[in-house]
């Protein structure tokens, strides 16, 4: 429980950016949706910084990392949701996401 | 269960599943759900698919087809306000943190204990799993405090 966590937490991306949320294990623990996975979206907020998750449920203080609000389209989740313009937002650490053309990512 | 299990390996080593595949896999998770029974008899190998259903994490539910059901507006009783401030002090004192309280709530705990035991019974059952996982108190000390106080209990009935 002692505090190791001193690093300069990743903040590849800012407002407006294009993501795309990776795919990775979910092995033992997972915060990141099924449903979201490899799908795009846009950031929409920059929240706070925050434990690795997959660690600190074990009782590791690993890592700081950003965590963003991420905005879909209800569309791209489910293709046959009825309502086009509808958005959907959930939150996400940066180790998750995947630039996609992004000027500076 | 059949026409999921068709398509069992149809996304090993992609990228990302297709929405239909995602769909295909959300049935497979639901159809492990305890109220479905089959027999399963020490199988000597399963698919990627299954393999992924069986570990996926509990409380990631969002997207799995069900029914509607009844939102009931509802105030906490009173052992289930007990009970969380009995987890909050147990983080205040360094015993856990918030997030071995959900992953130790919402998905060690397993599918049938996940689905039919209330909210804070989980939370309840997730502690004492913990204070006797980390030494804290013994199994069998727990068990006489709880025969114990359930004698109490029923004398007072």
């Amino acid at each position: 429980m002692s505090s190791s966590s001193k690093n300069t937490p990743v903040c590849r991306f800012k407002v407006g950016d294009r993501v795309r949320i990776k795919d990775q294990s979910w092995l033992f623990y997972s915060r990141v949706q099924l449903y979201a996975r490899g799908v795009e979206g846009t950031i929409a907020r920059l929240n706070y910084t925050d434990l690795v998750a997959e660690d600190e449920t074990f009782n590791v203080e690993g890592e700081i990392e950003q965590h963003y609000i991420v905005q879909f389209r209800q569309q791209d989740l489910w293709p046959e949701y009825a309502f086009p313009n509808d958005t959907l937002q959930s939150e996400y650490p940066d180790r998750w996401l995947e630039p996609l053309n992004n000027s500076q990512a | 269960m059949s026409k999921s299990m068709l398509a069992i390996n149809r996304s090993w080593g992609k990228v990302m599943a297709s929405r239909p595949e995602l769909r295909e896999q959300h049935e497979l998770i639901g159809s492990i759900q305890p109220a479905l029974h089959y027999p399963q008899n020490w199988t000597y190998a399963t698919s990627h698919s299954m393999f992924k259903a069986y570990t996926h994490p509990l409380h990631d539910v969002g997207g799995q087809p069900d029914v509607p059901v009844y939102y009931e507006e509802k105030e906490e009783e009173d052992w289930e306000l007990r009970t969380y401030v009995l987890c909050e002090t147990l983080g205040w004192k360094g015993a856990w943190n918030a997030e071995e309280r959900r992953r130790r709530a919402d998905v060690d705990i397993g599918y049938t204990q996940y689905l039919g035991i209330p909210y804070y019974g989980r939370w309840l059952l997730a502690a004492a799993r913990m204070l006797v996982d980390n030494k804290h108190i013994k199994v069998y000390e727990l068990q006489q405090k709880i025969d114990e106080v359930r004698a109490r209990y029923v004398k007072q009935q």
